[in-house]
């Protein structure tokens, strides 16, 4: 093996790693955009998406173990459902002060953390990949299907979220909402129902990822905080607001996770990537591809 | 009127001073008064958090990193060279104090939600080079057999005898950042705060004091370090995790952003609560973070902000009414293009 399948073999982890990311930082992107709320909660959206999902895989409702993709469409469907109730609760927090909402989303998070731990318990499992276990080999380079199937599927929910915000009517109706409250409504435009949806959206978002993810990382209650926090430094390293920011910069800190885990020191994988964050933005203050609104605070 | 209200606030004062001095020996157990020492640490570092975010507007969430730096000097320091505790409190003071500010330093360049990740990202990187530097913080296993504190003779060898350095600490903490705050830094603090950029066109170095804010909340969270590793006698990296940074900036949002009483407040009531919770074991974060919904939806102000409330409402002044914080900046509405 030399050290260009090696490094393409870290490129396409860091990629798969890069797409959960993204796709949770697109949540915190789209509630930001629309609402206008930093949501410190979403970790926890996506760790109770992947349980919504994964508890029909592995059959602990009931019994009932449905295939794989069936299951992932469910976990969308109920993560999105719980993300309608969610927006309820979180309409008020939306008007606050940066701080007040901070407390109060992560108030939120706790609730969302420890009701996982009460209903599946806090040690977590494992979970079989539907997909062969063995490495599929080109040219020295061996990649996992299911990490294959995890890019892959991200991608697709990017583009077709892209392509709903863009064509859609409904898509239409979330950009304008976002962009300009008072006039969207005056238009016609229900706000409030859009903003619902958007946060439905991302918490289907979240679940796709973690559901997707599962069989590679292991599912537990904790795993909120970590995708969390690193979904949040992507939604700000692209830009806070922006829809191809949140996917840039979910990439951009899976790659460098994964080359400074696996060229420098996987002790400081972390801190490595946290540094490189911290630089890139005190070149850009407003993020890679720079946030949608100047923040004037 | 002014007089009545003056005396109550000093027989207020007087019995809450006795309340405080006799409270080990009335104790029920020694569990109790641990908790209570525990809460001293906590209004330490909320009384930093304070002067630094509620009066200086700097948001800071690196408060385990700062309090980390405290404790392992002190552990380092005692465990190693056998330095006592009265020499490692102005070191662990110095070393915090020194990470405050230079975590500080992005502070003059990124803001608001941007400054919570960066001061987040700085905090977890330490925390990483706690648990990755073995050779120096003995790694995730952490740092035993820290002495126990030995004052002119007297062994500090209980919860009991520890509670007395821990009230000192908090008193002395206390009137420090009381003068802080009625002294032109926190005069300027309160300006920069409501408007940077007024602030700055008064004359006032924005950059220093904002430096000179987060320095300071790294010295208190030192003083708690420096008293954590010295009571528990053992420390590791999980302790000076984010979501202990993050029960902090709970307690002080709790007590009252922007007042001292707050901290103090906060400081108390959460601590306490939480062994109060611990008997329902699971349900007890739950209602915790309902708890923290209920304050933020309910009253913002924090505790202090209600009793505020209650004398505007009645009229009346109450013996421990504090001068009206100012609104904290809102975060402007995102406008999409």
């Amino acid at each position: 093996m030399n050290i260009v399948s090696i490094f393409i073999q870290t490129l396409v982890g860091g990629i798969g790693i890069g797409s959960l990311y993204a796709l949770v930082a697109l949540g915190y992107s789209m509630i930001y955009r629309s609402m206008g709320l930093v949501n410190f909660a979403h970790g926890s959206i996506y760790m109770i998406g992947t349980y919504f999902g994964i508890i029909w895989y592995r059959g602990m409702v009931m019994g009932l173990q449905v295939p794989y993709p069936i299951a992932f469409v469910m976990g969308i469907l109920l993560t999105a459902i719980l993300g309608l109730i969610l927006e309820r609760i979180f309409r008020p927090l939306a008007h606050l002060d940066l701080m007040l909402m901070l407390l109060g989303t992560i108030g939120l998070g706790y609730v969302l953390d420890n009701l996982a731990v009460i209903i599946w318990g806090a040690e977590g499992f494992a979970v079989n990949s539907p997909l062969p276990n063995e490495p599929i080999v080109i040219g020295g380079v061996a990649l996992l299907p299911q990490m294959l199937l995890l890019i892959t599927v991200s991608a697709l929910l990017m583009v077709g979220l892209n392509v709903f915000l863009a064509k859609s009517k409904m898509g239409k109706a979330m950009r304008a909402a976002a962009q300009d409250r008072e006039t969207a409504s005056a238009m016609g435009i229900p706000v409030n129902t859009t903003n619902a949806l958007v946060f439905a959206i991302g918490a289907g978002l979240a679940a796709a990822a973690g559901i997707l993810a599962a069989p590679i990382v292991y599912v537990n209650p904790a795993m909120s905080a970590a995708v969390g926090l690193k979904g949040f430094a992507a939604f700000i390293l692209g830009g806070a607001g922006s829809i191809p920011g949140a996917i840039v910069g979910g990439l951009v800190f899976g790659v460098l996770e994964a080359i400074s885990a696996g060229f420098i020191s996987s002790a400081y994988t972390k801190g490595i990537a946290f540094v490189v964050m911290i630089v890139v933005l005190m070149i850009k203050p407003a993020g890679i591809v720079g946030e949608v609104t100047v923040d004037k605070v | 009127m002014k007089n009545t209200a003056s005396t109550i606030k000093w027989i207020l004062l007087g019995v809450g001073g006795l309340v405080l001095l006799a409270y080990p020996l009335v104790a029920p157990n020694r569990y109790t008064v641990h908790i209570v020492n525990m809460a001293g640490i906590w209004i330490l570092m909320s009384l930093g958090l304070n002067l630094a975010m509620g009066y200086c507007g700097q948001i800071n969430l690196a408060l385990g990193a700062f309090w980390g730096v405290g404790a392992y000097t002190a552990a380092l320091l005692s465990t190693r060279f056998g330095v006592p505790i009265w020499i490692n409190m102005p070191l662990g003071m110095l070393l915090a104090g020194i990470t405050g500010a230079l975590i500080a330093l992005p502070m003059l360049k990124v803001r608001s939600h941007y400054l919570a990740l960066v001061t987040i990202g700085l905090a977890e990187t330490i925390n990483i080079i706690m648990v990755n530097e073995i050779w120096l913080t003995e790694g995730p296993l952490g740092i035993s057999g820290i002495p126990m504190p030995n004052l002119f003779g007297i062994p500090i060898d209980g919860a009991e005898r520890f509670y007395y350095i821990v009230l000192v600490c908090v008193v002395v903490g206390f009137l420090v950042a009381r003068q802080i705050v009625s002294h032109r830094i926190g005069r300027s603090f309160i300006a920069i705060r409501d408007d940077d950029t007024a602030a700055k066109a008064m004359g006032v170095n924005v950059a220093y004091y904002q430096v000179l804010a987060n320095a300071i909340c790294g010295v208190y969270c030192g003083v708690a370090g420096v008293l954590y590793a010295h009571m528990s006698t053992y420390i590791s990296p999980d302790i000076f995790e984010f979501k202990n940074a993050l029960f902090v900036l709970t307690m002080t949002m709790v007590g009252g952003m922007g007042s001292l009483a707050g901290s103090v407040v906060g400081g108390l009531a959460l601590p306490l609560a939480q062994e109060w919770l611990r008997a329902i074991k699971s349900w007890q974060l739950v209602g915790f973070g309902l708890a923290i919904m209920i304050v933020v939806l309910f009253m913002p102000g924090g505790v202090v902000g209600l009793t505020q409330k209650i004398e505007q409402a009645g009229g009346i002044r109450l013996p421990w009414a504090r001068k009206p914080a100012a609104e904290p900046s809102r975060m402007e509405e995102p406008n999409v293009s």
